[in-house]
């Protein structure tokens, strides 16, 4: 099985369109499926690593992905093409949806689903975090470590930037006695 | 404009693990310390991001368009992706050769449970916009259970929300 780079900026963009219009519930599971399975641009392992350089670096995952890929397969222009193309269809549909909420906002029953969609929008976070926190499992100053970011950030409502030097310094010293 | 710019910039470069970990200094930001909209509004607009299809980090550029209209958008997506890209840009192939170091190793391990506290902060605030009430700990609660236990795609679940919603708001 041949895995071979796009050959042109075109097939590229329009690539990463195809991944964007898509994605509905996620990104992940269609760049994986377009890239991997249908185009054949990338191998599983190599996108494996890719994306677990673009999960630590800040940012939009996929977004990096994007930037990351593009720039390999054809430098600059790559990367500002394949992120254009991810982002150029999502962001007419919302702003579509946004102009439709904005008419039918004072309806309750419209707003009562839509608080209900964005209620459910921040399970899913939970949900995702429980998954990362497997590792954590046995691991009780990781759970400290979590538990407390979670305590001085939601109920304390102190800003992210006073709390990561202080969380990353804890963090990093846990790690290199191996608490983590 | 050019204040939500810049603090979206500087958002940008901490937001290890994306949006999520942001997502309660967002909040933090554009409702309690500015009031440019109420936590219901902000919950809401994040719901028309999850609607949507493409990155969750469409949020920002709504969240840009409610505070200074579509060039606010436009600027707010903008200041947030472009440091994180510019780094991502440079840092690709250092970072392939940096596989095996040890303190790569600890670094990582280091920000897991930091981006899991974060991440929980982040569905904590979404999901609570009118402060802790028995119908929204009962959304979230199934929503998150649904994510982490089924394979279900997450629009399913969100629909499940929008029909809880109306059944119960």
């Amino acid at each position: 099985m041949e895995f071979a780079p796009p050959k042109s900026l075109l097939e590229l963009y329009l690539g990463f369109l195809s991944i964007g219009a898509r994605s509905f519930g996620g990104v992940l599971p269609w760049a994986h499926r377009v890239m991997v399975e249908e185009k054949r641009w990338i191998a599983p392992a190599d996108f494996a690593e890719v994306l677990a350089l673009c999960q630590f670096l800040p940012g939009p995952n996929v977004g990096n992905v994007s930037v990351v890929l593009g720039r390999r397969w054809f430098g600059l222009r790559g990367a500002v093409v394949a992120f254009l193309g991810l982002m150029a269809l999502p962001l007419v549909w919302v702003f579509g949806l946004a102009l439709l909420y904005a008419d039918f906002s004072s309806n309750p029953a419209v707003r009562a689903v839509v608080m209900g969609v964005g209620v459910a929008g921040g399970g899913l976070f939970v949900g995702t975090a429980l998954k990362l926190a497997r590792p954590l499992a046995r691991k009780p100053w990781g759970v400290a470590l979590a538990v407390g970011c979670f305590g001085v950030i939601a109920l304390g409502r102190v800003s992210l930037f006073a709390v990561l030097p202080i969380a990353a310094l804890l963090g990093w010293i846990a790690a290199r006695r191996g608490l983590i | 404009m050019l204040q939500i710019a810049i603090y979206f910039m500087l958002l940008s470069l901490v937001s290890v693990g994306g949006i999520p970990s942001v997502m309660p200094e967002m909040q933090r930001l554009v409702v309690d310390v500015q009031g440019w909209m109420s936590a219901a509004e902000f919950t809401q607009l994040f719901a028309i991001a999850q609607a949507a299809p493409g990155p969750n980090v469409l949020v920002t550029a709504l969240i840009g368009w409610k505070v200074a209209g579509l060039a606010g958008g436009m600027v707010a997506l903008a200041a947030f992706c472009a440091p994180a890209a510019a780094l991502a840009y440079s840092i690709g192939g250092f970072w392939d050769r940096m596989r095996d170091a040890p303190w790569r190793k600890d670094f990582q391990r280091a920000l897991v449970p930091i981006t899991v506290g974060f991440i929980v902060s982040g569905g904590y605030v979404l999901a609570t916009p009118q402060g802790p009430d028995w119908p929204s700990a009962l959304i979230a609660v199934a929503s998150a259970a649904a994510l982490y236990a089924t394979r279900l795609n997450p629009l399913w679940i969100l629909s499940g929300g929008g029909v809880l919603g109306a059944a119960l708001f």
